[in-house]
């Protein structure tokens, strides 16, 4: 399949020095302090602590609750997403009526600014100024807490993440359909599969490795949230609705902590590779069976 | 296409379940639009949804913004669009290139050369650092050059070991991406900083904040070409071959023009990251680079819920990027692009 030539090194060279340059110092300068007692104010000599960060840190229970919340918001808000986007994309493949402008409308949110989203959404959510109370007040629920009640707040976060990524996974997915051979379909028709047999026969197991890619990148982005959350309720109540990176933001550039900071962007991370190897794994059979 | 379309019944359900998601998606649009033409007392008196029948709009929101009232939308802009258009169409070209090389060329590494490449960076750092008096930027700087040549001059040896290939090179592209953004936002600003007292200055200018966009846009680049390219036939490239055609030209002539949609989607997708971003802005500007999404989230922290003046702002967010997904799909749904397929 691939071949060699001298000329690779000009293809590759350009991108790997820039990676490796911005990415080599981060990586340096947060795995030396994430050793170390360091902070900025007031400022104190650093000093050696081996793994005292990361032991302080797996003991505060604040960490687990915000990992567990981070969870639990990229979770149920990508699992959305996929399921509405793959819909939507197949209704688009599809030729629904109007197909033009929903695929030109659909986009849009992705290319809105989250700062921007957050602010839309505390305005629509506003408990006494907002639409949404008067259509649920409509319903006879007035001044609904949306942003101040723990489980509408993690609600809220999740529709604000679902309206901004779901046309991520429309223009991927769609982009994939559109790769699909038609006479595998044409084969189908003939022997009378029904359209439900044809999407979990054809459609869905050759749109696997993109899905797998799709879900994978959603999952990564959202484990990394902040912006949405940060202006929408800036984690609160309490720090019932804090994410990992507002976590790491309230200790790093509020305390100054930089070794604590440091560490907890570790553990987030490996957090995130643990997910991202057990994703993987668990899908690799799927992914070889349909090659 | 006529195999798959739908028929009957399937075919309105279809259209009943896009038109309540494009509600969805429009609504919040529609709503800071209209919000963006009230007055402060429209606004706190209530929602209210159809202008002229519902409320009397005003401008007053929007002559405020522009006379520059409420901050430097001018130059925010300005700087916004060109690192945006640059640092994109930056990490596209350099970004296809590496995917196109990652798919058709063969790359072996060893994974001893990688082991001595990070060994010797953070070895050198903390050697240079520690023991040799150099400040964090000049050890750096040493180290990583160090550590550079000596993975590459050690690759020419035969070395033991498992070898890397393509797959696994591609993979640490993306693993990149992993990486929380808030520790890179704040360890480049300390590279920076020191860069600056070496008298490079990286802070608060277009060259700084542009290559960290382009690096940070390369990994997504990569991956999402790599699958284009993948897709492409490679019956073209090996005719090319057969006639002696240079790698060089066959990327340039045959492959770039074939995978255009690709390359405009994923330009796209760089554009809207690079446009929207917040923590690099926040951390790697402070006044003449500064980007839109800062100026806008400084809205409410400065003046409160003035929902009237922080709607007018983040329209001028949303709508440059909504004026070219229109020119794009447009571009896209042309014979202009598709042709080149053929």
């Amino acid at each position: 399949m691939t071949r060699n030539d001298p000329i690779k090194h000009v293809f590759i060279w350009p991108a790997l020095l820039i990676v490796l340059v911005i990415s080599i110092f981060p990586l340096i300068y947060s795995l030396t302090t994430s050793f170390m007692s360091l902070r900025l104010v007031p400022p104190i000599p650093p000093r050696f602590v081996g793994f005292g960060n990361y032991i302080e840190l797996l003991q505060n229970p604040r960490f687990w609750h915000v990992a567990r919340t981070t969870s639990i918001i990229a979770f149920i808000a990508v699992a959305l997403q996929y399921i509405i986007g793959f819909a939507i994309a197949l209704a688009l493949n599809a030729r629904v009526p109007g197909e033009g402008i929903f695929r030109v409308g659909f986009l849009l949110p992705m290319l809105v600014a989250p700062v921007a989203v957050a602010l839309i959404a505390r305005q629509i959510l506003n408990p006494t100024m907002g639409p949404l109370n008067e259509l649920m007040a409509l319903f006879g629920f007035p001044n609904l807490p949306f942003l101040t009640q723990t489980k509408w707040a993690i609600g809220a976060i999740i529709s604000v993440e679902v309206w901004q990524w779901t046309p991520f996974v429309i223009l991927m997915l769609l982009a994939g359909l559109q790769t699909l051979p038609d006479d595998v379909y044409e084969a189908a028709a003939l022997e009378n599969a029904s359209p439900w047999q044809q999407f979990w026969g054809i459609t869905f197991p050759m749109m696997l490795p993109i899905s797998v890619a799709v879900v994978f990148i959603r999952l990564i982005e959202s484990y990394k949230i902040i912006d949405t959350v940060f202006v929408m309720t800036g984690g609160g109540p309490g720090i019932s609705t804090e994410t990992l990176t507002l976590f790491a933001y309230q200790e790093g550039f509020k305390k100054f902590n930089l070794g604590y900071t440091s560490a907890l962007s570790f553990l987030f991370l490996i957090v995130i590779t643990i997910i991202g190897l057990v994703y993987l794994a668990i899908l690799k059979p799927y992914l070889e069976k349909h090659k | 296409m006529s195999v798959r379309a739908l028929k009957g019944n399937g075919r309105w359900w279809a259209l009943a379940g896009c038109l309540l998601w494009l509600t969805f998606t429009f609504f919040p649009l529609y709503w800071v639009a209209i919000t963006s033409f009230k007055t402060p007392l429209g606004v706190v008196g209530g929602p209210t949804y159809i202008p002229f029948v519902d409320f009397e709009p005003s401008l007053s929101a929007w002559s405020e913004l522009l006379s520059g009232q409420r901050g430097q939308f001018y130059n925010t802009f300005i700087a916004s669009t060109i690192v945006g258009l640059s640092a994109s169409l930056l990490a596209t070209v350099i970004g296809s290139m590496a995917a196109y090389a990652l798919v058709r060329f063969t790359f072996e590494v060893k994974l001893l050369s990688a082991v001595i490449f990070v060994v010797i960076a953070f070895g050198g750092y903390l050697i240079g650092y520690n023991f040799l008096g150099l400040r964090q930027g000049p050890s750096l700087i040493y180290a990583f050059v160090a550590a550079l040549s000596l993975a590459v001059a050690s690759s020419r040896l035969r070395l033991p070991g498992p070898v890397l290939g393509n797959n696994d090179i591609v993979f640490w592209f993306v693993s990149q991406r992993m990486f929380p953004p808030i520790v890179a936002a704040f360890a480049l600003f300390l590279m920076y900083t020191e860069m600056g007292k070496m008298g490079v200055k990286l802070v608060d200018t277009y060259v700084g904040l542009t290559f960290a966009y382009v690096a940070f846009s390369l990994p997504i680049v990569i991956w999402l070409m790599r699958d284009f390219f993948e897709a492409l036939p490679i019956e073209v490239e090996e005719a090319a071959m057969v006639d002696n055609v240079p790698s060089w030209r066959i990327f340039f002539g045959i492959v770039v023009p074939m995978s255009k949609p690709g390359l405009i989607a994923t330009f796209m997708i760089t554009l809207a990251f690079v446009w929207n971003e917040f923590l690099f802005a926040l951390f790697l500007t402070s006044s003449k680079w500064q980007t839109l999404p800062i100026l806008v989230a400084g809205q409410n922290s400065q003046r409160g819920d003035e929902w009237w003046a922080i709607s007018a702002a983040a329209l001028v967010a949303i709508i440059p990027m909504v004026i070219m997904a229109g020119i794009l799909s447009r571009l896209m749904r042309s014979g202009l692009l598709l042709g080149a397929i053929k």
